[in-house]
């Protein structure tokens, strides 16, 4: 239980910390948000009163703990560009990227457990090492390239599915997925990959230990034996890795949202640095850091639950 | 896919309600009552009097809002909300004889305190820099309920040109509470909604005082890149596709039976500046250098596939005083050796700051290399737009060389003004700008030639080409605006054929 | 046998991109900056081997100047992993106690913090660059450094030779120098090869997004993306750029792949 504790009050140092360094690195970034809104019109006088007006010009730990205040309270605080309410416009981006990394995550498993097995199965056989051939190709291809190529062959090529956009889940499930399907083939294609590999050494491991040769000398059938004994054995570094390839998905989907051009959260980042949306950029990072810091948490939590040997600890 | 429309015939009003409810999910194709636009800079704000971009003014001039005057596809002025007006014989006074029948979307009618307070207005609360040009209003005065009799400083061809643009908007007196969301004008549409991050739509002004729009609502689609633009278009889910961001994609709509491609002329100059304070580029003959290093057909055609105007100086085709090729500057490198040489700038390294936009890092590529040819050692670095490049380069003029389009309709003021980006010094040439603001209409069109031939002769900048206004449109869509002349995109005389 | 077939395969790969790297240093079969507005988007074959791109420019050359932007990349942000992680984990290895705490809950933060963020961020600031991209890609994997070297700490310090040292009244400095770092040498090398291809992917990323390598330099990943708009009509000026940047990296983790058994030859077979 203390671990949990530990682990939580960790998690919320590190959110301070990096929301503080985030806010500081903007605030000290060339251009500002009132040169921003005013464009080519600017003029210093007119800089200066907008600055006054969206509070720009305050010290920045002042700026930082109204922030941080507001934070408590549920408000991300208006956008300086587009005077929007920052909280409800995240979380409408967020849901669009989770929807993206669930799918994609998914997929990687669709994919993975199956081909894991086999590989593990197929163990020194000519057709095992085509599968971790393959898995091994598929890890060199980062998922924006693994997007393009999608985009050539489904979109270009055959026609049937878009290039890019989105269209929200309520307003056309169908036309939904159909956006989706390209990108999260291109996200589970590559983390499929890397999982198998996993899937394959973990089984492997387990395939050496005792209960397995007991049932094997059962005359229980060797991927039988792999899925029914060795899969739950295997969990354990599955999960790990599961974990942190789904800490780096949230990340990486920004690359994928650009490729696919999906409103999702790496898109709204990058636009607010862009037009120095001081409050916006804070918003997003921080709902980053914490996503993947709570699936960092989770993981772990996890690890103890599947590993008895680590509670005690 | 075939085009799916259905004769005129079966058109009733229960389908224009189908078309609001599905805007979401793109334009309903069975009607010829709407019209989905794709766009891809979406507005901030909707008001344009606190909030700078051209997306804003894009959206709502001469459909939401309009002005006493009004600019023609030929680049004249001609009579708006005003039916006529007169200029005195020295140029100083203004009347304008208001059109009696005209109402706000509030309901109230637009009268001489409207115009008098939408003029005082700009002065007082307007943040961006263009309201400037009011500056040179003495008084605006109402003479009766229909006339408004506006006094100049001095003289000024411009202020009434400036009447065209956003800063002629003219509002409700009890309109104004809250732009940013509700805009309220006297266009020939009003808003009828607005997504943000997504779509605005505008709905038929159904007590508009003059030729009913065609369309009962318009729907300006925002795309947040070109990609799903051209698929947009090509799904048919918007029936125009508002600006082709890449020519070489043009090859996509290629299909006469569906698509019309649109290409006009546009008021947006690229202009490769040189910072006329700094060296090398002090030096006139460094920057005529320059200008005849640059292949500028060879550049239009690989960064913008052929399509766009090569100018030689700030105007475009629109303009009266518009010289065509005189201006322009041959291409000769070997010229242009012979000039660094005497210069003594053969050599030099050259901070190139642009924005990071695909156009201007395209276009800088080819820059780079062809200075490269005539020993001109560019280094480029893209900016982050909008902040950084403002910051840096348009605000403090910390650089050597950029590229940026410059879209404002007759902005031959920014090279008056030596604190501008450009750093150009010439009184000479502030003095012809002026002069050619004071005088008659008619003398004008002369003096801003020479102006303009002053300013390709200093070199006080290289221009790249003029931005084509490429459209792509459904087939059987009518009047669309060819030339973008002013700062919006009217709808009013848009139609679909066989209606 | 196999793990020498893979070892061998991705020895290869890798020195082929080193090979053409050095070359296109000396030597291109064209400007690969010179713009050509006569040859658009000429096809493979003929006078340019790999064709040439919207700008007229020979894909091959450019190519060529790509690999060697992408193992200036990998060189630069391995380089300042391994010189900030090591010795941290070496320190928090051999000490233990509260700077060991401090520096892992730091290595830790920064795990969290996205390495991505970190790249726009230090864009913003210095413009962006391929090395301040790699800088950020640098901080952000020095983590995985610290941890792989604090562990091999860990298990060296309870070697004799350790005792022994320590009896002999060596300082803590020279037993790191001596004694730990050479016994950990080859996991870091292995890390190493992982981080390099971790790096390489990121550089092709973040030039992807504009935020890497600048113009005209050809990056692949800024090849990427120039060419994305093309995919409809020219969709070969994706492909090379995209097969070299899989290429190598598949390169990278076979060479990873194949040290790592044999620095650990438990785990043959296994992976």
């Amino acid at each position: 239980m203390s671990h949990v504790v530990r682990r939580t009050a960790t998690l919320l140092v590190s959110v301070v910390v990096a929301s503080f360094v985030v806010f500081a690195f903007l605030a000290v970034l060339p251009g500002n948000a009132a040169e921003v809104a005013l464009g080519t019109n600017a003029t210093p006088a007119a800089v200066a009163r907008l600055s006054r007006e969206f509070g720009t010009d305050r010290p920045l730990l002042v700026q930082y703990a109204d922030w941080a205040q507001g934070l408590l309270h549920g408000d991300f605080g208006t956008s300086y560009v587009t005077h929007e309410a920052i909280g409800p416009r995240i979380a409408n981006r967020f849901a669009v990227t989770v929807w993206l990394v669930a799918g994609g995550m998914l997929v990687a498993l669709l994919l993975a457990l199956p081909a894991g097995v086999l590989a593990a199965a197929w163990h020194r056989t000519g057709r095992g090492a085509l599968l971790s051939g393959l898995s091994q190709v598929g890890i060199a291809v980062p998922a924006f390239l693994a997007g393009i190529l999608l985009v050539y062959a489904f979109a270009v090529r055959v026609g049937a599915l878009p290039a890019g956009g989105y269209t929200p889940l309520a307003e056309d499930p169908q036309d939904w997925a159909r956006h989706l399907v390209l990108p999260w083939l291109s996200l589970g294609l590559v983390q499929g990959a890397v999982l198998t590999r996993y899937v394959r050494s973990a089984l492997l491991s387990v395939q050496r230990q005792d209960f397995m040769r007991t049932a094997r000398a059962k005359g229980v059938r060797r991927w039988a034996a792999l899925c029914r004994h060795g899969l739950p054995n295997a969990a354990i570094p599955v999960v790990t890795v599961l974990g942190l390839q789904l800490s780096n998905l949230l990340v990486g989907a920004i690359v994928v949202e650009r490729v696919f051009v999906i409103p999702g959260l790496g898109d709204l980042l990058l636009r607010g640095v862009q037009d120095r949306d001081l409050l916006l950029v804070q918003g997003v990072v921080v709902v980053l850091v914490v996503a993947v810091l709570v699936v960092n948490l989770v993981t772990d939590l996890l690890y103890r639950v599947l590993d008895p040997r680590l509670r005690s600890r | 896919m075939p085009p799916r429309r259905i004769p005129a015939l079966t058109l009733s009003a229960a389908l224009v309600t189908v078309t609001l409810a599905g805007c979401g999910s793109g334009a309903d194709r069975h009607s010829t009552d709407a019209l989905t636009v794709g766009l891809v800079a979406e507005p901030a704000t909707l008001d344009f009097s606190t909030t700078d971009g051209a997306a804003i003014p894009q959206a709502l001039l001469g459909n939401v809002y309009e002005g006493l005057v009004r600019i023609d596809q030929q680049g004249r002025i001609q009579p708006g909300l005003a039916k006529s007006y007169d200029r005195s014989a020295d140029g100083r006074t203004y009347t304008f004889h208001l059109r009696n029948n005209v109402k706000f979307t509030n309901g109230k009618a637009f009268t001489a305190d409207d115009a008098v307070f939408s003029i005082n207005r700009v002065r007082t609360v307007w943040k961006l820099k263009i309201a400037q040009q009011m500056d040179d209003v003495r008084s605006a005065t109402k003479v009766d309920a229909d006339t408004v009799k506006v006094t100049l400083k001095r003289p000024s061809n411009n202020w009434l040109y400036s009447m065209t643009t956003r800063i002629g908007a003219m509002y409700s007196r009890d309109g104004v509470s809250d732009l940013k969301e509700h805009p309220v004008g006297t266009g020939p549409f009003e808003v009828e909604s607005w997504q943000r991050g997504d779509s605005l739509v505008l709905k038929r002004n159904t007590g508009y005082w003059g030729a009913r729009p065609a369309l009962d609502t318009v729907t300006l689609k925002y795309f947040k890149d070109s990609g799903a633009l051209n698929n947009a278009m090509l799904a048919g889910d918007i029936n125009v596709l508002g600006a082709v961001q890449a020519p070489e994609t043009l090859s996509l709509f290629k299909d006469k039976s569906r698509f019309q491609v649109i290409d006009g002329s546009s008021t947006s100059e690229v202009v490769l500046s040189m910072n006329n304070s700094r060296k090398p580029f002090q030096d006139k003959r460094v920057r005529q250098a320059v200008r005849y290093a640059i292949d500028h057909e060879a550049l239009l055609k690989t960064t913008r596939a052929g399509r766009g105007t090569l100018i030689g100086s700030q105007e475009s085709p629109s303009d009266p005083w518009y010289a065509g090729a005189s201006n322009r500057y041959p291409y000769d490198p070997a010229k242009a050796k012979r000039l660094l040489k005497e210069a003594g700038a053969e050599g030099t390294s050259i901070r190139m700051r642009i924005p990071n936009l695909p156009y201007a890092v395209s276009a800088a590529q080819v820059v780079q290399d062809q200075l490269a040819q005539v020993g001109l050692k560019v280094r480029i670095e893209p900016l982050e737009f909008p902040a950084r490049w403002l910051s840096e380069v348009f605000d403090k003029a910390d650089y050597d060389m950029s590229i940026i389009a410059h879209a404002e309709p007759r902005d031959q003021w920014i090279f008056a003004d030596p604190h501008y980006y450009f750093r150009y010094d010439n009184p000479a040439y502030a003095r012809l700008l002026q002069k050619a603001d004071a005088g008659s209409p008619q003398e004008a069109s002369a003096d801003y030639r020479r102006a303009l031939k002053l300013l390709s002769q200093d070199a006080a900048a290289d221009w790249l080409y003029l931005v084509p206004n490429l459209m792509v449109a459904d087939k059987s869509l009518r009047g669309l605006p060819v030339n973008q002349v002013g700062e919006g995109l009217e709808f009013a005389g848009v139609r679909w054929s066989g209606k | 046998m196999r793990s020498r077939a893979t070892l061998v395969t991705g020895c290869l790969i890798v020195a082929l991109v080193l090979a053409v790297a050095a070359v296109s240093m000396v030597w291109t079969p064209y400007d690969p900056n010179h713009v050509d507005a006569a040859r658009q988007l000429a096809g493979a074959g003929g006078e340019h081997l790999l064709g040439t791109d919207q700008l007229g420019r020979d894909v091959a050359s450019r190519l060529m100047v790509g690999a060697r932007i992408t193992v200036f990349a990998g060189v630069v942000a391995v380089g300042i992993a391994l010189l900030a992680g090591v010795p941290m984990g070496v320190v928090a290895g051999m000490t233990g106690g509260w700077l060991s705490t401090v520096i892992m809950r730091v290595s830790d933060f920064l795990l969290a913090f996205p390495a991505l963020l970190l790249a726009i961020m230090l864009a913003a600031v210095y413009g962006s660059g391929t090395l301040t991209a790699m800088v950020a890609i640098g901080i952000a994997s020095a983590p995985g450094f610290a941890r792989v070297s604090r562990a091999a700490t860990l298990r060296v310090m309870t070697a004799e030779y350790i005792d022994a040292a320590r009896l002999a009244k060596r300082g803590r400095v020279a037993i790191a120098l001596r004694h730990v770092l050479p016994n950990i040498a080859d996991i870091v090398i292995v890390q190493a090869s992982v981080s390099f291809s971790t790096a390489i992917l990121a550089e092709a990323a973040l030039s992807y997004l504009g935020l890497g390598t600048t113009p005209p330099t050809p990056s692949w990943g800024r090849m990427l993306q120039e060419s994305q708009d093309l995919l409809f009509s020219t969709p070969q000026l994706s492909l090379w750029p995209g097969l070299a940047v899989a290429a190598t990296v598949l390169g990278l983790n076979l060479l990873g792949d194949g040290l790592r058994d044999r620095v650990d030859p438990a785990l043959e077979g296994v992976r």
